[in-house]
């Protein structure tokens, strides 16, 4: 493969742009319209020649453009390009765009039939900017092995790359339970990957399915609340957690009943540091003067005298 | 010509020995090339390591190989407990790394991500660094064991490792030893002059655990068996329930084994007993969620304890500990149980005291070890 040095002037409409290596098709953004309006097409295309005239390698959106205007278009020929090459010159001629993994795992879809996986990582993932060895690179393989309506619930940003382990641990059938969750709303990386792993984890705990520990979590019932995504991502994560460590969220919602009964009225907080493997609390205060000390030691004098400490001093000891 | 016997269960899958350029003609090599000879494994490849290489290279799927090196560093170490919990003060003989068993909740997992079974074969560097230590002040008692970084009698059958251990202790009588395993190999006991100063010990699990979690192990009533004939030889034995694992049916699974222990040794035969709830470097749930995919109880109630290590829920310790306490009190068992690597909390609730009620851990364990309690 290689590029003429020469450019030449073609019809825009007898280009053809339909190639599948032209993966990160997208519509012509408002400003650079504007930029070929004013200035005309400042940078060639890529194309080749072939038997059904030339096809384009690279500058879909610069060739939408100048069909629209029913411009010309400025083209770089390139020679003797295979799919690989085809692949790689898109890739470098789009090389400032701003990438995400969507469009990474776009990238990797297209190259996966032609090259093996070795010359994938050593070849194609850095010029996506993923490092060989990393994490990423083992999770964009992952994304690849999994069906396509998650791939595209990847590329619409709905959920994150580091869920891929999770989602390729799951069988069809629980990946179809938990779909629901993701098609709607937008989630953040550490909402989605703890949501995952708690679900995947209590149906592997009670052997049960994903469907069953969602039911008996009630994150249908939360679904069918026609919440507002916010909302509804607070509520599905809180009553998982619930699900996935019951005993620990029992002990954290007395520990916070019983804090909300002793610091009623005060400044003072109180914090359990360490998942209740010790006993008591961490009690602070803030404070800028010295009448809010004295206030604050004589609350604490009667915090002292309360009840609840009662059940705060059992908490994380053997249950009843 | 007699049929070709087969090498223990365990140690089957070892189909290559590597060997140390100067350890060729060592104790530990020409035992093995003797104790293979008239094995199904007699013709398994030897490759001589030549000193300038820093490691080997294995990766035959599930085989496995031995390699006898010569080791370098410190043989005589320090347990890695750490402070927020009460450790045993149990010191390290450090004689190999790795084991040919499978357990799922095994450690070794994190720390040698390989198939290669180390056997330190330099016995003579070991045994000088030793006699240093347990030589120098003849009145400091020490408390030792080979357990830590691999099983103390997995490679038994192979090495005489432990054989040559006991008989180098006979003449240090401020060591006691304790040789901690899940297979069954007695061929050390009649290396010592001193059944008091060899602790034989075997971990125990619930039977459910025993079958789902542990592989290539002996059977518990092997085990049992063996702490009975050790203790009819007149050794007092070591019985450790570590992991104890919170699943399904975990009353019903402990309380068996436990009742089961005492129709084979009595209290008094058990020199102590340690019971430690699963705990774990946080990167090892994964390892074992990827080498032992049918694994459940990684995924239990488990939270970051003061030392890092995932933990389970101390609520859900406390209930296990306190059924099986109260069973092994039943049976009675009382000062020799003590808790590996727990705090002073949870040893209140379940035992009702904590080791500063009584000096401290190590102090008495050395006691007991020694006979003295």
């Amino acid at each position: 493969m290689q590029l003429s040095n020469e450019i030449i002037t073609a019809s825009a409409s007898a280009v053809r742009h339909t190639g599948s290596h032209l993966f990160w098709t997208t519509n012509p953004t408002e400003s650079l319209r504007i930029s070929i309006r004013q200035f005309g097409q400042t940078t060639p295309v890529l194309a080749q020649e072939t038997q059904d005239g030339l096809e384009l390698i690279a500058g879909h959106a610069r060739l939408a453009i100048l069909r629209e205007l029913g411009e010309p278009v400025l083209v770089r020929l390139v020679e003797d390009a295979d799919d690989r090459d085809k692949g790689l010159l898109y890739i470098t001629d789009n090389a400032t765009r701003p990438m995400d993994d969507g469009m990474r795992l776009s990238a990797l879809q297209y190259f996966r039939p032609i090259i093996d996986d070795k010359a994938l990582k050593a070849d194609i993932f850095p010029l996506l900017g993923v490092k060989p060895k990393s994490k990423d690179a083992k999770l964009l393989l992952a994304w690849l092995d999994l069906p396509k309506a998650w791939q595209n619930l990847l590329a619409k940003g709905n959920i994150p790359l580091a869920a891929g382990t999770t989602i390729a641990r799951m069988n069809d059938y629980d990946r179809g339970a938990v779909e629901q969750l993701f098609s709607g709303f937008s989630w953040s990386r550490s909402n989605a990957v703890n949501m995952l792993t708690w679900l995947f984890e209590t149906g592997k705990m009670h052997a049960s399915p994903v469907a069953d520990v969602m039911e008996s979590a009630g994150l249908n019932d939360i679904l069918k609340q026609g919440l507002s995504p916010k909302d509804a991502i607070t509520r599905l994560t809180t009553a998982m957690k619930a699900a996935r460590y019951p005993e620990l969220s029992q002990l954290q919602d007395d520990f916070a009943k019983a804090a909300r009964e002793l610091t009623a009225g005060t400044r003072w907080r109180m914090n359990q540091p360490n998942n209740f493997e010790t006993s008591g609390a961490e009690l602070s205060v803030q404070i800028k003067n010295s009448s809010q000390l004295a206030k604050a030691i004589k609350e604490l004098e009667t915090m002292a005298g309360m009840s609840p400490w009662q059940t705060m001093w059992k908490l994380g000891g053997q249950n009843d | 010509m007699t049929n070709p016997k087969q090498l223990p269960q365990h140690l089957r899958k070892i189909s290559h020995v590597f060997v140390d350029e100067t350890m060729q003609d060592s104790i530990v090599a020409n035992r093995v090339r003797e104790r293979l000879i008239g094995t199904t494994q007699a013709d398994i490849p030897w490759t001589v390591v030549p000193p300038e290489q820093d490691r080997i290279e294995f990766d035959q799927g599930e085989e496995q190989a031995l390699y006898l090196k010569e080791y370098k560093g410190k043989f005589l170490r320090f347990c890695p407990g750490t402070r927020a919990y009460h450790c045993c003060g149990y010191r390290i003989i450090h004689i190999g790394e790795n084991c040919p068993m499978a357990c799922s909740y095994c450690i070794l997992q994190a720390y040698f991500q390989d198939r290669v079974l180390k056997i330190w074969a330099n016995q003579k560097d070991l045994f000088s660094e030793l006699a240093d230590g347990f030589g120098a002040d003849r009145n400091t008692r020490y408390r030792v064991g080979t357990g830590e970084f691999t099983d103390s009698l997995a490679l038994e059958h192979l090495t005489g490792y432990s054989h040559d251990l006991v008989g180098f202790l006979n003449d240090y009588d401020n060591v006691t030893l304790e040789l901690k395993s899940k297979v069954v190999d007695l061929t050390w006991m009649n290396a010592t002059t001193r059944t008091d100063r060899v602790l034989p010990a075997w971990s125990l699990n619930a039977p459910f655990i025993n079958d789902h979690e542990e592989f290539d192990v002996s059977t518990l009533q092997e085990r049992l068996e063996a702490a009975r004939t050790c203790a009819e030889a007149g050794f007092r034995v070591c019985l450790h329930f570590d992991p104890i694992i919170h699943y399904p049916g975990w009353r019903e699974g402990y309380a068996e084994i436990i009742d089961m222990i005492f129709d084979y040794v009595k209290p008094e035969q058990i020199a102590y007993m340690s019971l430690g709830s699963f705990r774990c470097m946080p990167q090892l749930t994964s390892i074992i969620a990827d080498n032992f995919p049918d694994t459940t109880y990684i995924y239990n109630e488990f939270v970051p304890g003061l030392d890092g290590k995932a933990r389970l829920l101390r609520p859900l310790r406390v209930e296990q500990f306190s059924f099986m306490v109260d069973r092994l009190r039943n049976h009675g068992m009382d000062k020799q149980m003590y808790f590996c690597m727990e705090s002073s909390e949870v040893w209140n609730e379940v035992f009702g005291y904590a080791p500063k009620d009584f000096g401290g851990l190590g102090k008495r364990l050395m006691a007991q070890a020694f006979g003295d309690e």
